[in-house]
């Protein structure tokens, strides 16, 4: 009686094991209705200034615009899914940063990252994404440093121009065609100030530009009166201001005020926004600055200013990140549905091997060696730019397509600069 | 050589007459209020936004700003320090535990005004071209919209000061700067008064943003940025001594000027050394007591 009884609870006990056992197997996969791209930006804190213009109108306008035509082919799933956006405030503190990638990484499980902003916050978020194998496409960020960071962060991959990749070359290629001889540098003395300052004394020289006042100033400095004074003496055919609009701005409001006109007047980055225009109207007449494109490039890209600048005003205006980080996102979608799932490392090959379609036109990365990569500047649609009636075009040199394939200099460039218009008031 | 020294000394006052502006205020909070404001600078980032709104939106001339500014920002302080600091104040244990506490609070304060303004106006950068032509003065070139901006920086300064030496009102704030508790038994009602010195520091303050952002680019977080250096003038000038603010300004922009002439990255580093080497010769500042 006993031994039934042991026999009949095993039996059930066999049963349910199995009945268990048969269930786990043929029970699907959840569905997956939708991907999640996670993202530590600076909405609050000193970094908004900079997030809120540059990489956030693009994926405010971006996701929506994806979203409408049915999301991402994932073929995995065999069905296109929606992008939800999962954005932590990271109060512009990079350490703050770091804790809300791996939170959005380990925590929330996302399926993909997308980037932070700022060249300092590249440099803190590649590693995190670097150790759990997820691919970053950066926005905001660029510089030289990256390079030599890049071989050992295979998971990167560098968006944003930056001076030798390939702002200055390009610039010293048109200042050399125009006949200039002599150039001021004025630099913010940070990294990137300092990055620029470098670069121009490399690339002016070999094109025969002599730089004859290479002075840098402190992000906080309120005069640049002194600065100007000394520059105008100097008699320099060109002069370079290589800051952000902190500097930029009030280096212009200085040369108009003391009435100093080079024949170039670059500022960089600053002179490229539409807030430039604004603040100082007619005045910004063949004032150079770094320009990827404008609605003249390619129908493509008139596509998307239209878009991304509808019933917004002239202030939001950017006509050098906005392509590039509108081309990240492109570039990122169109390697995803290559993959077709999530998976990173399949993306990461794909991104590192493959030409793709973008605003651009045809992108692709150039990787250093098992590395990441930056953003083939041979994908670039330009580099300089220059304010000439009203509008910011993109300006290049005689033969430049040979070098730059995508290059579209949209009009010639204005030498010398017109005087500064007489006082209004 | 002689107009290297006459733009030194023009470019120096122009600034300085800025930074005494919003130096004034900030002592003024400080000496009577007991209220070391570190939001002090988001009043002048107001003072700009506003300015340049009106200007830009409605073509409204940007001294004109000043009869819109000046009571909007006395409003918002006088009502900051009668709910807020006022019941710091009467709940702190004793008046270090205040000025502790009531520093913490203008933290808090700073990033509240920011980031209401990063809403409004957005993260941009902004400016305005208002009078922006050069003046020529023996050689010495300048924009004349700076030199608009300390002609009314000097005369707001000056008013201010025989407003605070002449008038009761004054006599009270001064009363009360000196013992309040004393000034409150002989009469002046204290909390008004506080909240009065409180309103007009965010005034001056206020106003120097008005004549900022005729002469440079605004940004909703710049006030901390001019926070600092107003620190440097008040401490330079004395802590409580509304006239030292006003010399003190004035030196920190002459130091500024001669320094950027020479270096322009140096300029900052200046005006700590400066600072640094006061609190080991004059702790108390020039005017200070």
């Amino acid at each position: 009686m006993r031994n039934k009884s042991i026999m009949f609870m095993v039996s059930l006990l066999l049963v349910l094991v199995l009945m268990a056992l048969s269930l786990f197997v043929a029970c699907p996969a959840p569905a997956k209705d939708k991907i999640v791209v996670g993202m530590s930006r600076p909405l609050s804190g000193p970094l908004a200034i900079i997030g809120d213009s540059a990489f956030r109108p693009i994926y405010e306008t971006w996701v929506p615009m994806v979203n409408a035509d049915g999301g991402i082919y994932m073929s995995k799933y065999g069905k296109y899914l929606p992008i939800e956006l999962k954005i932590y405030d990271d109060k512009s503190d990079v350490g703050t940063m770091t804790r809300l990638t791996e939170k959005l990484i380990l925590e929330d499980k996302v399926d993909f990252l997308w980037p932070a902003c700022g060249t300092s916050f590249v440099f803190g978020q590649a590693p995190i994404a670097n150790k759990y194998g997820y691919v970053l496409v950066t926005a905001e960020g660029g510089a030289t440093t990256i390079k030599e960071a890049l071989p050992s962060l295979p998971y990167l991959f560098v968006s944003l121009s930056f001076s030798d990749w390939y702002e200055v070359p390009v610039l010293a290629g048109i200042l050399a065609e125009q006949g200039v001889k002599t150039a001021y540098v004025v630099y913010i003395a940070d990294l990137h100030g300092i990055e620029y300052s470098g670069v121009f004394g490399i690339e002016l020289p070999k094109k025969g530009i002599q730089i004859v006042g290479n002075v840098s100033v402190p992000p906080d400095l309120k005069d640049f009166a002194p600065v100007i004074t000394d520059a105008m003496n100097s008699g320099a055919d060109a002069f370079l201001c290589e800051g952000y609009p902190d500097q930029v701005l009030p280096a212009m409001g200085t040369s108009i005020a003391l009435g100093y006109n080079p024949k170039v007047w670059l500022g960089g980055p600053g002179a490229n926004f539409g807030f430039f225009h604004t603040a100082f109207g007619p005045a910004v007449e063949g004032v150079t600055c770094w320009a990827v494109a404008n609605r003249k490039t390619s129908p493509a890209m008139k596509e998307m200013y239209d878009l991304l600048y509808e019933g917004k005003p002239e202030d939001v205006h950017d006509w050098w990140g906005h392509p590039l980080y509108w081309a990240s996102l492109d570039i990122w979608k169109a390697a995803v549905e290559k993959v077709g799932s999530t998976d990173q490392d399949a993306l990461r090959e794909v991104l590192a091997t493959t030409k793709l379609d973008t605003v651009l036109g045809p992108t692709w990365f150039t990787m250093f060696g098992d590395g990441g990569g930056l953003m083939a500047y041979e994908s670039h649609t330009g580099e300089v730019g220059q304010w000439i009636n009203g509008e910011l075009e993109v300006v290049g040199y005689t033969g430049i397509e040979e070098t730059l394939p995508n290059y579209k200099a949209t009009a010639d460039f204005v030498y010398p600069k017109p005087l500064w218009p007489a006082p209004a008031e | 050589m002689l107009v290297s020294a006459l733009n030194i000394v023009i470019n120096g006052l122009l600034l300085g007459g800025l930074y005494a502006l919003v130096a004034m205020g900030l002592n003024l909070q400080y000496g009577v209020a007991r209220v070391l404001n570190i939001a002090h600078g988001e009043f002048i980032m107001l003072g700009a936004f506003i300015t340049w709104a009106m200007y830009t939106k409605f073509g409204i001339n940007p001294l004109l700003s000043i009869v819109i500014v000046g009571p909007i920002v006395f409003i918002i302080g006088f009502i900051i320090q009668r709910t807020l600091f006022t019941s710091l104040r009467t709940s702190a244990p004793s008046q270090p535990a205040f000025e502790g506490s009531s520093m913490l609070a203008s933290f808090g304060l700073l990033f509240i005004i920011q980031n209401v303004a990063l809403i409004i106006w957005g993260g941009d950068m902004r400016a305005y071209s208002y009078y922006n032509f050069g003046i020529n003065l023996g050689g010495a070139v300048f924009a004349a919209n700076r030199l608009i901006a300390l002609i009314f920086a000097v005369v707001i300064g000056i008013a201010f000061y025989i407003f605070l030496v002449r008038t009761r009102i004054g006599k009270a704030i001064r009363a009360a700067a000196e013992d309040p508790t004393t000034a409150g038994i002989m009469g002046v009602n204290i909390n008004l008064v506080l909240a009065l010195c409180f309103g007009l520091g965010a005034v001056m303050a206020g106003l120097a943003g008005v004549f900022l952002s005729m002469c440079f680019p605004i940004y909703p977080v710049m006030g901390l940025e001019y926070l600092i250096i107003t620190l440097i003038v008040v401490v330079l000038g004395g802590l409580g001594s509304i006239p030292g603010s006003f010399i003190g300004g004035f030196i920190l922009g002459l130091i500024g000027s001669a320094v950027s002439s020479w270096q322009p990255s140096l300029a900052l580093a200046a005006y700590y050394f400066i600072f640094m080497l006061l609190l080991i010769i004059r702790p108390k500042g020039i005017l200070g007591k």
